[in-house]
């Protein structure tokens, strides 16, 4: 297959690799070039611009990390649009706003072109050991000629419908009900505390049974150890997506009071000097609501 | 061990059963004789009242479902209180509020008896298989001596610390992050259904990585089949929940703002009908707050 991927950043790195591996013929485009550099000696192509990137590419990759940057590189002139071929694939892999997607996915199809959305879930380690879950939605032939691409990139793809935006609501919803586990956490253990227990009797109760899941266990032991410091995924991008939660919510006209809660604590966290620890931090925002610390 | 048992519910019955199975010397109590009936069947001797069941017993246990029920139970004519011999152990094992169980603790102090507060994780069929999580708080030396009830009902014990009021946080607080999930997922649900995808999708990313859970998939399974007639847990026990909850945040001084939105969608599912659905009915709750139910 002929690719193109734009975005060659901690997911992009791994992810370009297990297409290379996967014997597709790849061309790569990163703004800041030395990205793309080491790549070349693995047998990709380095593109010198968007327009490059596109040229003759049945389907061009796009993982760059907000929407203003998605925007620019699709909308913006020489973009994705101006230079895709008709009928080829935008496969759209970052994590954007369910508008940016619509406004993207409309614009392709004025164009003749098509566009899937496909957020992955995962960190740069499991894009790398190709293991990413892949959430994608599109038009159904789109989706069916990406998926050799998803083969090599994850280890399962969850087919969300027709609708572009479905998958970004799929990847935001995941995101959203992480987020709502860690602020329950954060009240669980603030309220324990204050009863005189250690926080590891609630955490042993929690991952023993009910809640016997990466989410509690993982973040429930930042919270325990409160190592707060060795941030996978700090604050400011929890407060990202979930103003794209909440974005979503209001265009679609759905109330979530725990999302605003998450919003909120995610909000009090930064406005303390948090915005750089890990997420798992609206624990200690917590705590300070209470009067711990 | 000489025991004694009041409150033979659904859960109470399993637990009893498994005491006797364990070869300890029991009398049971229970205001509805068809329960004791089965006990007796089984092997217990039964009390006629209160008294009858609280003496020359080295433990008590009671397993009711509210604070007022224990209440009356240790203070009402014959109660506890004033039939536990000095030096023997009333075991809590009903979930109970912090105020209650303080409340329980002083009494007994007085009367030279101890409190052992025990709320048990699980439901009837753990109860019945002697599979429960037990998480025990109360003076060492007492919740040593209950050990062997514990391994005859349990297959784990937490311990919670030397106050009984510290057994009961554990357990509201495990309670309380199970709420927030359930109301996290029956937001997120919500969101998908509104942009068209099958809420089938969101269960299968959810519940494959990061919430591989029972809270997950039980409940995620309920909101996905909207099945909330096939109730286990009841929208109006887990008010009940909630206000303990609620109740405990406010002697510590603990704000949960979470905790206060599970307590308001179990309100106004109440006030929609629903008080003897399935706690999953929240998500039906959520549905109607955005128009789609």
């Amino acid at each position: 297959m002929k690719v193109g991927f734009i975005g060659l950043g901690k997911m992009g790195q791994g992810m370009t690799r297990r297409i290379l591996g996967g014997g597709h013929d790849l061309t790569v485009y990163n703004r800041t070039s030395e990205k793309a550099g080491a790549l070349a000696s693995e047998g990709a192509t380095i593109a010198t611009s968007i327009a490059n990137v596109c040229d003759g590419r049945d389907v061009v990759i796009t993982m760059v990390a907000d929407d203003t940057a998605v925007k620019e590189v699709v909308l913006g002139k020489g973009g994705v649009r101006d230079s895709l071929g008709a009928g080829a694939i935008h496969a759209c892999m970052g994590t954007h706003s369910v508008a940016a997607v619509q406004a993207l996915s409309a614009a392709h199809v004025q164009a003749n072109q098509k566009m899937v959305s496909a957020p992955v879930l995962g960190r740069p380690d499991a894009a790398a050991a190709g293991q990413l879950g892949i959430v994608a939605a599109g038009p159904e032939d789109a989706v069916r000629a990406c998926a050799p691409l998803f083969q090599v990139l994850g280890r399962r793809t969850f087919e969300a419908g027709a609708k572009p935006e479905g998958a970004a609501a799929i990847k935001l919803s995941n995101n959203f009900v992480l987020g709502a586990a860690i602020e329950a956490m954060a009240e669980a253990f603030s309220l324990v505390r204050k009863y005189g227990v250690g926080p590891q009797v609630l955490f042993d109760v929690m991952t023993d049974a009910l809640f016997a899941a990466p989410a509690y266990k993982i973040y429930g032991k930042i919270i325990v150890d409160e190592s707060y410091d060795k941030a996978g995924f700090i604050t400011l991008q929890g407060l990202k997506d979930l103003n794209l939660v909440l974005a979503a919510a209001d265009q679609a006209r759905v109330p979530m009071p725990s999302a605003n809660t998450v919003r909120d604590r995610l909000l009090g966290a930064i406005a303390h000097g948090d915005g750089e620890k890990d997420w798992a931090v609206m624990a200690r925002e917590q705590n300070r609501a209470s009067g711990i610390e | 061990m000489k025991v004694g048992f009041i409150g033979l519910g659904r859960m109470g019955s399993g637990m009893a059963a498994r005491i006797l199975e364990h070869g300890h010397d029991l009398v049971v109590y229970d205001v509805v004789p068809e329960s004791t009936a089965r006990a007796a069947a089984a092997g217990a001797r039964v009390a006629s009242s209160l008294a009858g069941v609280s003496q020359e017993r080295e433990v008590v246990i009671t397993m009711l479902a509210e604070d007022a029920a224990v209440d009356a139970v240790v203070f009402g004519e014959g109660g506890l209180r004033d039939s536990l011999p000095a030096g023997a152990i009333h075991l809590a094992m009903g979930t109970y509020g912090i105020g209650t169980i303080r409340t329980l603790a002083a009494a007994h102090a007085a009367a030279k008896q101890t409190l052992v507060a025990a709320p048990v994780l699980g439901r009837p069929d753990l109860a019945a298989s002697g599979q429960l999580g037990i998480v025990s708080a109360g003076p060492d030396e007492a919740v040593s001596r209950c050990e062997p009830l514990f391994k005859a009902i349990g297959r784990l014990t937490f311990q919670a610390g030397k106050e009984p009021e510290a057994a009961s946080a554990i357990k509201l607080a495990n309670n309380l992050v199970l709420g927030c999930a359930i109301q996290a997922m029956s937001e997120a649900f919500s969101l998908v259904r509104k942009y068209d995808v099958q809420p089938q999708v969101l269960y299968d990313v959810m519940t494959e990585g990061l919430f591989a859970a029972p809270a997950y998939k039980v409940y995620g399974k309920i909101i996905v089949e909207e099945a909330y007639d096939r109730a286990g847990s009841t929208i109006a026990l887990n008010l009940k929940d909630a206000n303990l909850i609620i109740a405990a945040g406010d002697i510590a001084r603990v704000p949960l703002p979470s905790g206060n939105t599970f307590r308001d969608r179990l309100l106004g599912a109440i006030a929609h009908g629903d008080a003897a659905s399935d706690v999953a009915a929240l998500a039906l709750e959520q549905a109607r707050a955005c128009g789609l139910a």
